[in-house]
């Protein structure tokens, strides 16, 4: 069992221990679901923003930022992510274990500090402070923006976009910047009300603490009003059929090319099949012993990176590579001959062994990072697979090629999008 | 063969260092309840180390292109058996290299089979094999590497930076060189540097995980025992004259960015340091920042609440021994405005003085952050051999923090940050 110690506290939200000498430092995660939707999408994301500004005990920045300095550098973060077609928003504050600097008490001031900052934020006449909320919602729209900076990430986000245009997972997980003029200090701060007593609240704490001192801890300092019954937030859709493949692309002056594809697997985090579906990942492009690794590189020398990963609780399973514009051609029929070859059980056993071990290897190192874990707790959380390292660890040792195999029949391409200078011949609609 | 053991109680940290009969050093730290082990094997040779005289031999200077450092980490994975790389797998090793600009580091993390994968980095790191067609090859590769970070804005506004600020030093010179540079590599020039600066007495390794520092030894004396070395030569490095003035005050370019992207640099005027000197700069400067650029102050909130900064912004300082820097680094609508509120503030915190109460906080949280980077064995092995690389005890740095004085840090202030030896670099969206 990854964690063992898991209790309701009153006002409703679950607390997970995980006790463990092996750090230096606790970690205080408190994870709230909200569903991933277009309309909600840049308000959900303007929080977090909004909370870090101040509490009515640090009304300002730098009042809280003083205080985590006094917390001997306590690392306070607060962000959305985008997991499948749930929307978390993730605080979290990592405070230096107590025996490192004696006399003091971390633990709690950290609790009550992150406890302030979700439930006790600076108002102003009853609601946000407009000018904290103004400016915040300028610095999402420059955020927002500026995924343009970094050709990696936008090109798979594009890829998703696109892939997924009609589908809640198409949504960006900061919003889109026209949905953030019509937001106001009060519509904001009445969603946020709504959001903290209505959507699914867990609390993860790692470190080296007492489970039971820890538990009322938590219950004595996170007090505040919840409501009884919670809303629920729905799993994404894994499965889809595309009827036909769709190619776009999309010119920027750039001076490599940056070729997606993105698949639907068919198969959800918490299906059994998902074990056989690593597998199927890390064969093809998840290590430098994968397909796309050896004949999209290190045969055919056309690219730096190339990779697959999986957006797990969608099922979706991208491929990415950087490549010269007027290689396009060669590095697709690359790339989905890998594919194809997978398709027909042309794996070795040694790619089967390699990809195994590697695999094994990456669940058992998971332990050794609290963010990891952590990370690792919230996909069981968001996936709705309560299943703990070593269902994993285990379950990797009898996966066979025939179960690869069989995974691949399922795996359909559903778009392959270009990032590309203008100049050259076209590849596909322009988006 | 015997241990040194380092402890430091305050870091609850112990490391066990040896140097073998090679020259070569070990360093183990042991990390027990880990899964993981991570091993580095690294040489004192990294991008700025492209002018050198032969063998010790005064007499036989060699110029070798710009980007032959990482472009020998790239091939040494290439093996006469095939890559490296295939190795690992079947072992679930996870290789991986990286090369700066003062050294390179061969890696790996595993959980199980730690003596095999141990062995295939000892070994791969020490059997060059290159051929005419393999650089070839490798020259595709890394030329898309190259174009990779062209498009990085956060890349091209640093080294239009470095550029800037130094004249001679080849600190101003990309690490991976340029696509045209690399075409001048051949097999013969790596040799060159493969036997120059991969003498195990120019080299160490570190490793941390739940090992013994014996067991470990033992598996370095076994791999070593079938190899001979030629004795060490005191390697010559050619590091050019470099003036205090800086090469060009500014320099921008345009690329696709949603907004321009600066970095500020004041460069620091010394020649060389190392050791406890250059450790006790490099936190007195760091401590330095932070009282004045750190999120807690006032010039940073001033500037967020105005927007023209966000909470992108960083000021650090860099510390190598042949070169150091102040970096200063934004996303900001309005360039100029940043540029001069910085200059600005400088002035005026030299004018007011820094301030007791703000000085011992950020060293509280300094040691904070220091204990918290103890949380990983990646941290704490590449940053041990990057300090030791320049003379420092990395272990040090926690009683060092706790002596340093605000009298130091007026002393830097004085000294360091001269606008008279700043430059800017700007990354602009592209206009029309």
């Amino acid at each position: 069992m990854l964690f063992p110690e898991s209790k309701t506290v009153p006002i409703n939200i679950n607390t997970h221990i995980l006790p463990t000498t092996k750090f230096k430092t606790i970690i205080i995660t408190v994870f709230i679901q909200q569903i991933l939707d277009k309309e909600l999408a840049a308000r959900t994301a303007l929080i977090p923003a909004v909370l870090e500004r101040g509490t009515s005990g640090c009304p300002t920045y730098r009042d809280l930022r003083k205080r985590l300095e006094e917390l001997y550098g306590a690392e306070l973060t607060a962000d959305v992510s985008k997991k499948g077609e749930k929307h978390v928003l993730t605080f979290s504050l990592e405070v230096i274990n107590d025996k490192f600097v004696p006399g003091e008490k971390l633990l709690r001031r950290g609790l009550e500090l992150l406890k302030d900052v979700l439930a006790d934020p600076l108002l102003e006449n009853g609601t946000f402070k407009s000018s904290y909320v103004e400016q915040e919602k300028r610095q999402l729209e420059k955020e927002i923006n500026s995924l343009i900076n970094d050709k990696i990430s936008y090109a798979l986000e594009r890829c998703i976009q696109n892939m997924c245009y009609s589908e809640r997972f198409g949504v960006f997980k900061y919003g889109a910047v026209s949905d953030l003029e019509k937001i106001t200090p009060e519509t904001l701060y009445q969603y946020y009300v709504n959001l903290l007593a209505e959507n699914p609240i867990d609390i993860v704490i790692v470190g080296e603490v007492e489970p039971e001192k820890t538990y009322s801890l938590v219950e004595d300092i996170f007090s505040f009003s919840r409501s009884s019954r919670l809303k629920e937030i729905p799993p994404a859709e894994a499965k889809n059929v595309p009827a036909e493949i769709r190619y776009f692309q999309e010119k920027l002056p750039v001076n490599q090319g940056k070729l997606n594809l993105g698949y639907r697997t068919n198969f959800a985090y918490s299906d059994d099949e998902y074990l056989a579906l690593l597998f199927y990942n890390g064969i093809l492009g998840g290590f430098p012993h994968s397909k796309l690794f050896q004949n999209v590189r290190e045969k055919a020398s056309l690219a730096y990176y190339v990779f697959s990963r999986l957006e797990k609780h969608k099922g979706i399973q991208l491929i990415g590579s950087g490549i010269d514009v007027e290689n396009y051609e060669l590095a697709l029929e690359i790339i989905e001959k890998q594919v194809e070859l997978v398709r027909h059980g042309e794996i070795s056993q040694e790619e089967m062994e390699n990809t195994r071990i590697g695999l094994i290897n990456q669940y058992k190192t998971i332990g050794d990072s609290p963010y990891n874990l952590v990370n690792f707790f919230l996909d069981g959380l968001v996936g709705e697979s309560a299943k703990g390292l070593e269902y994993y660890i285990e379950g990797l040792q009898s996966v066979k090629k025939d179960d690869v195999v069989e995974i691949a029949q399922k795996v359909y391409l559903d778009t392959v999008y270009f990032l590309r200078s203008p100049d050259g011949e076209e590849r596909g609609e322009t988006v | 063969m015997q241990f040194k053991v380092k402890e430091n109680k305050g870091l609850g940290e112990k490391v066990y260092h040896t140097v073998l009969n090679s020259g070569l050093s070990l360093f183990v730290l042991p990390k027990q309840s880990f899964s993981k082990k991570y091993a580095i094997f690294s040489t004192r040779f990294g991008s700025i180390d492209n002018s050198f005289f032969l063998e010790g031999n005064g007499e036989k200077h060699l110029k070798v292109p710009d980007g032959v450092a990482h472009f020998l980490e790239h091939k040494l994975f290439d093996q006469e058996d095939g890559n490296a790389f295939d190795h690992f797998a079947a072992y679930g090793g996870s290789p991986n290299a990286y090369t700066s600009f003062t050294q390179t580091t061969y890696l790996f993390s595993c959980t199980d089979f730690f003596p095999e994968n141990f062995n295939l980095l000892l070994d791969f790191v020490q059997s060059p094999y290159f051929t005419e067609e393999s650089v070839a090859k490798e020259q595709g590769i890394i030329q898309q590497e190259i174009r990779m970070y062209q498009d990085n804005p956060d890349w091209r506004v640093f080294f239009n930076l470095l550029e800037s600020l130094y004249s001679e030093h080849p600190v101003r010179n990309d690490i991976a060189g340029s696509v045209e540079s690399i075409s001048f590599i051949t097999k013969d020039i790596l040799y060159t540097c493969y036997n120059t600066f991969y003498h195990p007495s120019n080299m160490a390794i570190f490793v941390t995980g739940d090992l013994s520092p014996q067991e470990v030894l033992a598996l370095v004396e076994r791999n070593m025992a079938g190899k001979s070395f030629s004795q060490p030569e005191n390697i010559q490095r050619d590091y050019p004259m470099e003036q205090p003035e800086v090469q060009r005050k500014e320099v921008s370019q345009e690329l696709s960015v949603s907004q321009p992207i600066i970095n500020i640099g004041f460069k620091d005027t010394y020649n060389y340091l190392d050791g406890k000197e250059l450790l006790f700069r490099d936190l007195a400067c760091e401590l330095m920042l932070e009282l004045i650029f750190g999120k807690s102050e006032s010039f940073y909130n001033r500037l967020y609440d105005e927007e023209i900064i966000d909470d992108l912004f960083s000021a650090d300082y860099i510390a190598e021994c042949t070169y150091g820097y102040t970096l200063i680094s934004a996303r900001t609508n309005d360039p100029d405005r940043l540029h001069h509120e910085v200059l600005m503030e400088i002035e005026q915190v030299r004018k007011r003085g820094l301030n007791e109460e703000d000085f011992n906080r950020h060293k509280r949280k300094l040691r904070g952050e220091l204990l918290r980077s103890f949380n990983s064995l990646e941290f704490i092995a590449n940053n041990y051999l990057a300090y030791k690389f320049r003379g420092i005890e990395f272990f040090d740095i926690v009683d060092l923090l706790q002596d340093i004085t605000l009298e130091d840090l007026e002393k830097m202030l004085a000294e360091h940050l001269q606008e008279k030896y700043h430059a800017i670099s700007v990354i602009k969206p592209y206009s029309g």
